[in-house]
């Protein structure tokens, strides 16, 4: 299934993500993050966008997630955190 | 003496063109070729820049764009989109290392944003710099600015409104929700000024760079010298020009 979000950071900027996710697993099979936020480096992004894939849709599973790969790669978000990136997941949920 | 950097005029050039003199700029400087450099630029033809992480169809109606005539282009700063028309741009370009460049993201935002505001002082326009990323005055915005720092070295760029056609950039912008455009319309246009709107009267291109140029000397303490791109960094922006900011590959990656 895919499905987009369009969610305002509290204090931050506007983030929209679009999921293709497994229904029956309730996993990312695909993310793609956009909006107006800065993050340092840009290319995190990307790596971001990969290390998702597979991961549960639960807040908790993804909150970890995201910021294990904040830290381990050393990225530095403005306008968004882990908290807003995985809100904004969830919100790809029906 | 004073610290002297470098100022570059660069005059009104494609969307292409300008994304590509900054992320050259940049490179020649990581490089300790070119001393830190602040530029004045416009756009002709008008166009869209778009953030790193924005998506361009999202964000962009194109077919509105060729209609007008109007490029756009993915920056390589995060950010939002905008529209660039009556407005000078300008760019500093740094080794994150100066020790006028706060190490932390945000202060460093908070400095050149100063550089901005004293220069519009200069014009006779007080303003306030509002965390992330915008200057305004009266509650307006008057100014956008998008950093990014790459090889040990800081890029911001920034917008300063000399005039705002809020109902032609809505043309060319998509908006969330269709049906709510006209209030976004009106809200923006009542969270938006301009040098024009402000002083009442028509201001040249040169006057405002020229109280750019001051208010960058006074924030930074240094004595901007008028300079040249090096036949360096004119190449590799030629490169930049067509291999990146000119091409599909970039401008729809996301």
């Amino acid at each position: 299934m895919r499905s987009q979000s369009i969610y305002k950071v509290p204090q931050g900027k506007l983030l929209k993500i679009s999921v293709e996710y497994d229904e029956k697993n309730n996993v990312i099979m695909n993310i793609r993050i956009t909006g107006d936020f800065f993050a340092y480096p840009e290319e995190a992004i990307e790596l971001m966008e990969t290390k998702l894939r597979n991961v549960l849709m639960e807040r908790e599973q993804l909150l970890e997630k995201i910021r294990s790969i904040i830290t381990e790669y050393h990225i530095q978000f403005i306008g968004v955190n882990a908290e807003g990136l995985t809100q904004g997941i969830l919100m790809c949920k029906p | 003496m004073k610290e002297q950097w470098r100022l570059l005029q660069t005059g009104f050039n494609t969307a292409f063109s300008n994304m590509a003199v900054d992320r050259a700029i940049l490179v020649v400087n990581s490089e300790g070729k070119v001393p830190p450099t602040v530029r004045f630029y416009g756009w002709i033809p008008s166009a869209i820049s778009i953030g790193y992480f924005q998506s361009l169809a999202d964000e962009v109606d194109i077919r509105a764009c060729e209609r007008l005539g109007v490029d756009y282009v993915r920056r390589i700063t995060g950010g939002g989109a905008v529209f660039h028309e009556k407005e000078l741009t300008y760019s500093i370009v740094i080794p994150e290392s100066h020790p006028e460049i706060p190490k932390n993201i945000m202060k460093s935002y908070g400095r050149i944003c100063g550089a901005v505001q004293k220069g519009l002082h200069h014009l006779g326009i007080e303003s306030e710099y509002v965390p992330i990323n915008d200057i305004v005055t009266g509650g307006r915005k008057i100014s956008g600015n998008a950093q990014t720092r790459k090889l040990e070295t800081v890029l911001q760029h920034g917008t300063v409104l000399m005039d705002v056609d809020v109902d032609k950039m809505f043309s060319l912008l998509k908006v969330p929700n269709e049906k709510i455009k006209d209030k976004l319309i009106t809200d923006v246009k009542q969270r938006v000024t301009s040098v024009r709107h402000l002083l009442g009267k028509d201001v040249r291109f040169e006057e405002v760079a020229g109280a750019m140029k001051i208010g960058f000397e006074e924030e930074f303490h240094v004595e901007l010298i008028e300079g040249k791109l090096s036949k360096e960094e004119l190449a590799l922006a030629k490169k930049f020009e067509k291999e990146c900011f000119s091409a599909k590959d970039w401008n729809h990656r996301r």
